[in-house]
């Protein structure tokens, strides 16, 4: 097994550009690991005077929004929220994804016809419009943020996970196993997952930057969690000072504007890590 | 009673053009040890039947009977009791083994869906990497290590896992260089010996089967024209269908196959959607008269344990043979 990881490793690194990305987001995780130790008190609390500019006052990096909060503090926490709400939205999303794909694929006729109508309403309805649907229903709370966010972003992942199950469900590896009675669930989890997993752990990698956008914009409404920081919501305070004080958006904007880029980069070398006949084409 | 006694067996594909019957009406028995070899051309219905046998694809209609249980319509626990007694060998050795699994864990599937216990798996598992001749340090690699030949012993080693009575052979040397060929129908053949399994042999290749089987069964669009000792086939085929096939087959000696008549068929095999009237080989049969064009002919017993569907086959009429040659070529 370890021979396969080195060489997953050098595949990985021969796209530059991920390994960028990759290095911002170890640094962006870096960050909301240490955001507790870096500033223990709350960080939604009022520190100094409002709107000291960035590289002003050396006891605020960032400087302090319009009522007098520590930019940098909320951006550190901000990237706890952010990180969390991708990573769990793009898990929750990847296990409906593939559920839904496996099942269809590996079954087939009414089942497979249901299940594929059933993802293609989801993909009828506007996503942004669907997650603050879901957030206005089930409350302001983090864990809701996250479902509505993994509830409208799983369509790709089940079309995508069907398509490699079509192609792996007749292959005469699959019928050596329904010859020796192994049951259907095994068979599509144990043996043809493992195969199918590449391209959808990809997919489900891009997922987490989408998600991120939808957290921001979800923040920025003013329906996220009215108890944490979050990058969208410091951007959503922030612009009413737009003209003034525009620091106060562009900052965490930059920081959404690169974590997305960096997860994006992470997963394109992750395509060319895991599916290297695909690279060259 | 046979070991394996297949019984009218039908299985028929809707398709948007029409029904496919693609094996129709086939009955064989295999017995105890034995092997039966089973030929025809490509999109016969000769891997359909193999797989209808085993269960993985459904028949429309018919019996399999295994080891005296008739298994067509079993379900659940039954089925997987019978898939015990039989197993399968298949065509790509490429295919046939999971590219995320090692050696071993592919041959000890059968196993563990069995339910043994992982101790009593890695020792039968070594035990079969010996019997099939692949180095004992097989277990802990990936298929894309090893040559197609070597492949194919580890899709056999899986098959022969649970010590099964049937093991239906789909092409198993037909994706193989001609060199690895004799190696793995040698392993076979020195497999049965040891072991008392029953093969169903199934390949395009006459020589392939003639060389292992003790009787055999020839297969044209979903039928059977013809079946019956090994040896008495080989040296005097009763339906023209066998006759072309046996010239099709190489001859190792150059002299011989320079000497030999050689019957080319005319023709492709035609649409399984759209089966001729009669005898389905008439329009490619050198010795067709009237009556096959429109009746049918059944398969009927001959002395010997041989059977052919033909109205004018050629045992009855061996002067017909001649004529039929020379109105091939």
């Amino acid at each position: 097994m370890l021979p396969r990881t080195i060489d997953f490793a050098r595949r990985f690194a021969r796209n530059r550009a991920a390994v960028v990305g990759l290095l911002l987001v170890i640094l962006v995780i870096g960050i909301a690991l240490a955001a507790p130790w870096i500033y223990p008190r709350n960080p939604l609390r009022i520190v100094g005077r409002p709107e000291i500019w960035p590289f002003v006052n050396s006891r605020f990096p960032l400087g302090t929004d319009s009522l007098g909060r520590d930019i940098a503090a909320m951006i550190a926490y901000g990237a706890r929220t952010t990180l969390l709400i991708g990573l769990c939205a793009s898990i929750t999303a990847t296990l409906i994804g593939i559920t839904v794909g496996a099942a269809a694929a590996y079954f087939g006729g009414w089942i497979d016809e249901m299940l594929m109508r059933f993802t293609e309403l989801f993909q009828t309805i506007p996503n942004l419009i669907f997650v603050l649907t879901i957030v206005a229903i089930l409350g302001q709370k983090l864990e809701y943020v996250t479902i509505a966010v993994g509830v409208v972003t799983w369509t790709p992942i089940a079309r995508l996970t069907r398509a490699e199950f079509l192609s792996l469900r007749d292959r005469e590896f699959v019928q050596a196993c329904r010859a020796m009675g192994m049951s259907n669930l095994r068979i599509m989890f144990g043996e043809i997952l493992p195969n199918a997993l590449p391209p959808v752990i990809v997919l489900s990698s891009l997922v987490i930057a989408g998600a991120v956008l939808f957290e921001s914009a979800v923040s920025f409404l003013g329906l996220g969690d009215p108890n944490v920081s979050s990058w969208g919501r410091l951007i959503g305070d922030g612009r009413t000072l737009i003209r003034t004080s525009w620091y106060i958006c562009a900052v965490p904007g930059l920081a959404i504007m690169l974590t997305v880029l960096a997860l994006n980069l992470v997963g394109d070398g992750l395509n060319d890590a895991l599916n290297p006949k695909l690279r060259d084409r | 009673m046979a070991l394996l006694s297949v019984l009218s067996l039908c299985v028929q594909y809707q398709t948007a053009q029409g029904t496919v019957r693609a094996v129709d009406d086939v009955s064989l028995e295999l017995e105890a040890g034995e092997t039966v070899g089973l030929v025809g051309e490509s999109g016969c219905g000769k891997s359909t039947l193999g797989k209808a046998i085993m269960r993985l694809v459904p028949a429309t209609d018919g019996k399999v009977v295994l080891d005296g249980e008739d298994i067509t319509r079993l379900e659940g626990a039954g089925l997987k009791a019978a898939r015990r007694t039989m197993q399968m060998i298949f065509q790509d050795p490429y295919g046939s083994l999971n590219p995320r699994h090692d050696i071993g864990t592919s041959i000890g599937q059968p196993l563990s869906v069995a339910g043994w216990s992982r101790h009593d798996i890695r020792e039968r598992v070594a035990e079969l990497i010996a019997q099939v001749g692949l180095p004992a340090d097989a277990a802990r690699r990936y298929p894309h290590e090893f040559s197609g030949g070597q492949r194919q012993r580890v899709g056999i080693a899986r098959a022969l896992a649970l010590r099964p009575k049937v093991i239906i052979c789909d092409e198993p040397v037909s994706a193989l260089d001609v060199s690895v060929r004799a190696q793995v129908i040698n392993l076979l053949q020195d497999l049965q010996e040891r072991t008392g399994v029953a093969y169903l042999f199934i390949s395009h290749d006459l020589s392939v089967v003639e060389h292992v089987s003790d009787r055999l069964i020839v297969m044209y669009l979903g039928r059977i024209v013809e079946s019956g000792r090994s040896e008495d086939i080989w040296q005097q085929p009763a339906h023209p269908y066998t006759l072309a096939l046996l010239a099709a087959a190489p001859v190792a000696d150059p002299k011989l196959a320079r000497s030999r008549r050689k019957t080319v068929l005319q023709g492709e095999l035609p649409s399984p959607l759209n089966p001729p009237q009669g005898c389905s080989f008439h329009a490619r049969c050198p010795m067709a008269q009237e009556r096959c064009r429109t009746e049918r002919p059944m398969l009927g017993q001959l002395s010997g344990g041989r059977a052919v569907a033909c109205h004018y086959d050629l045992l009855a009429q061996p002067a017909e043979l001649p004529r039929a040659l020379s109105a091939a070529r």
